[in-house]
């Protein structure tokens, strides 16, 4: 019977972790202090430090992702608070090859995180292929979004000129009154002058690297 | 035009027609019936975008603009899918593509769903008159970036035809921005053309409504109701209600259905509202070069091949933000960073595959949500133009120079160093799940067919159990265009609108 207790406790607070959220950590919004040590480890594993561009933790992936997870729906932040979950604590079913590799992902030394995770990547089984494909792309996402990144592989938009149009007139931003519509009269538009490939880049990916 | 901060109260309108969603397809209709004096309601769930609302962020800009987050995807075969939720619809974060099918897609839809005026000679004054209004032209060479000309560059030495294509931009500056927005205004989105357009003929554009519900009595519509959604976050607030003498739904292929099912299940006598779901599957593979292509310079996508069409696939050069493309590299660790790095010397070319035989539903799913449940699945002899495309696709690349090529296979190196290496891709057998494909090209789900038993629109969109209710989007469609949908499907509209003086 104790066992039975202790065993529904363990699962309501595994429950509870994934679906009702915990409080985040420090500086986060959405992301608990376990899944950003997750995250931290996954991306470096997939970005790890070394020459060139920045790893996984210098590119800010899991302060990235926490912004993500907080605008998209709630049922898909559900699902990728799951997924982090899932691979922090599938070493349990495919444990990483040495020595206690049953140890949660996070918990791993570096060689073994790698491991683990070309584990997902080459399974034969599909789904396993799928987890890893969908948390690769997290990751990547929030690791090229980085301006540091995105510098260093010399990707970043260009600054342009927007001009200002018939609807720029009609249109306010989003959540404001009409009022809050700036343009009075429309310029003339893009002539299609092509942009200068050497010309100044965003002002906002401009400046000090992560 | 109302936004969302101006709704203070429930809103009750009363109209001639009203317009559901204001996409490629109702923003055409919108416009032509207000120019013709018609009192039109245009309604759409998503807000307007402004420049200052454009995010450069390609996954943050797709949760901003996107349905579900940009993250959805069918079951049975996964394959990420997209709706936009915003003014101007798809075409807000489309790459503009304006290409007219064939006749023979054209003949197809004819003589196997008994069809009498849907030739591409039908069609053709409804195609010019939406190129006309748009300014249709082919991509101008000097901002077409080395990324789309080294596609010419391999097409010509393998004598395979190639062409720039035609896009709804007026002085496009090559900025490759068109899925995050366009900051030189030079896209003619919807919301920049057709729906001005509409407000300035006298239409009254609500956006921040979400339809719920269409009444009906007998064989008329009497109206849409529905709630006023608050931007990003959904919440909903004032009740809307807007009587018309006809309705037009422009949701889209994957809303259109779900609405008409949550009616109780409207317009649905043959059984076919929400099946015969068809995509375009698109595949691509990633070339570096041995020196520089500063792939981010160029339009979006502007160069295509249509050779292949009747094999199957359309042949297209590709950009988007680097987040997205960097998802293309394979691999991890160190070796992933090196492939990032080889970016700037990448260009990607996609392929989408003409899946007719590949069939899905859309359901409702229970409670109040309008996101639909997909399902899908991949024919396997569909899956066969998976290998085909990507091996053409891998030739053209080595012919233009590729020093390899990233085909993003299951079960195959992460690289192909030669022309007899990327035969492999022809020659192999292939499952679908080898490959992660997406779509954005949706259609049939509300089919047009001459027999009512086996389509819910006629040829016009005219439901065939209504007398006023039409259908709008590439849902009527009845079947893939085996090119870009878009301007099938404003031209469409633009015919419905014109049967609907």
């Amino acid at each position: 019977m104790l066992l039975w207790i202790v065993l529904g406790a363990l699962l309501g607070y595994a429950g509870a972790r994934v679906f009702l959220g915990h409080p985040p950590a420090q500086g986060f919004r959405v992301l608990a202090r376990r899944e950003v040590a997750f995250l931290n480890a996954a991306a470096d594993a997939i970005y790890p430090p070394g020459a060139g561009l920045p790893s996984g933790s210098e590119a800010r992936v899991s302060e990235s992702l926490d912004a993500y997870l907080e605008i998209v729906p709630p049922q898909m932040r559900r699902l990728m608070r799951l997924l982090f979950f899932l691979v922090e604590h599938a070493t349990a079913l495919f444990p990483a090859p040495g020595p206690r590799g049953f140890r949660r992902f996070s918990s791993l030394g570096a060689a073994q995180r790698e491991a683990a995770l070309d584990g997902w990547r080459t399974s034969r089984l599909f789904p396993r292929r799928l987890v890893f494909a969908s948390l690769r792309a997290l990751l990547t996402n929030a690791y090229v979004a980085d301006s540091g990144v995105l510098r260093g592989l010399g990707l970043t938009p260009w600054a342009i000129d927007t001009p200002v149009c018939e609807a720029d007139l009609l249109y306010p931003p989003i959540g404001k009154p009409p009022a809050a519509i700036r343009h009075v009269a429309t310029t003339p538009p893009s002539d299609g002058t092509p942009l200068d490939p050497n010309a100044p880049r965003h002002p906002a990916y401009v400046g000090v690297s992560a | 035009m109302r936004v969302f901060a101006q709704y203070d109260r429930d809103v009750r309108e009363e109209a001639d027609v009203v317009v559901i969603g204001s996409g490629p397809c109702g923003a055409v209709v919108a416009k032509e019936l207000a120019c013709a004096g018609r009192r039109v309601v245009l309604l759409e769930e998503g807000p307007p975008f402004t420049p200052d609302d454009f995010v450069l962020d390609g996954a943050r800009s797709m949760a901003r603009t996107m349905r579900e987050g940009g993250l959805r995807a069918t079951r049975g075969y996964v394959m990420p899918t997209l709706q936009a939720i915003c003014l101007g619809g798809g075409s807000l974060v489309n790459s503009a593509i304006c290409v007219r099918p064939p006749d023979f897609v054209f003949d197809a839809w004819c003589g196997e769903f008994e069809l009498e005026r849907t030739t591409g000679k039908d069609l053709a004054p409804h195609f010019d008159a939406v190129e006309a209004f748009l300014g249709v032209a082919r991509t101008p060479e000097d901002v077409q970036g080395r990324r789309n000309l080294l596609f010419r560059a391999g097409c010509d030495v393998l004598g395979i035809p190639s062409e720039p294509i035609a896009r709804n931009v007026k002085g496009c500056r090559g900025s490759g921005e068109c899925f995050t927005g366009c900051r030189s205004r030079a896209k003619q989105s919807m919301d920049l053309s057709y729906v001005p357009a509409a407000i300035r003929a006298g239409a009254r554009v609500l956006t921040s409504v979400q339809v719920q519900q269409l009444h009906a009595e007998g064989s008329r519509v009497r109206g849409v109701s529905g709630q006023v959604v608050e931007p990003f976050t959904g919440r909903r607030s004032h009740r809307v209600r807007v009587d018309a003498k006809a309705v037009v739904l422009s949701a889209g292929c994957m809303a259109t259905p779900v609405l008409l099912q949550k009616s109780g299940d409207l317009a649905n006598r043959s059984g076919q509202v929400g099946r015969n779901l068809q995509f375009h599957p698109g595949v691509m593979v990633t070339g570096v070069f041995p020196d520089a292509v500063q792939p981010e310079f160029g339009a979006t996508q502007s160069y295509q091949s249509l050779h292949f069409l009747r094999e199957g696939f359309k042949l297209e050069t590709f950009w988007a933000p680097p987040t997205a493309l960097a998802l293309r590299m394979p691999g991890m660790g160190a070796a992933l960073k090196q492939r990032l790095a080889e970016l700037p010397r990448s260009a990607t070319w996609d392929a989408i595959l003409s899946c007719h035989r590949s069939l899905g539903t859309v359901r409702a799913r229970r409670g109040a949500s309008l996101d639909p449940l997909l399902t899908w699945h991949f024919h396997p002899e569909d899956v066969k133009l998976i290998g085909r495309a990507m091996g053409v696709l891998a030739e053209i690349f080595f012919a233009a120079g590729a020093e390899k090529v990233i085909p993003g296979v299951h079960g195959l190196p992460d690289e192909l160093h030669s022309r007899e290496a990327a035969r492999v891709l022809e020659t192999r057998p292939w499952k679908g799940t080898d490959v992660t494909s997406g779509s954005t090209h949706v259609f049939c789900t509300t089919r047009m067919h001459g027999d009512p038993r086996q389509g819910v629109v006629d040829e016009l969109g005219r439901c065939h159990d209504f007398d006023n209710l039409y259908v709008a989007d590439t849902g009527v469609f009845p079947r893939c265009t085996s090119v870009n949908p878009m301007l099938t499907g404003m031209a469409l509209a633009h015919r419905t609108a014109q049967s609907m003086l």
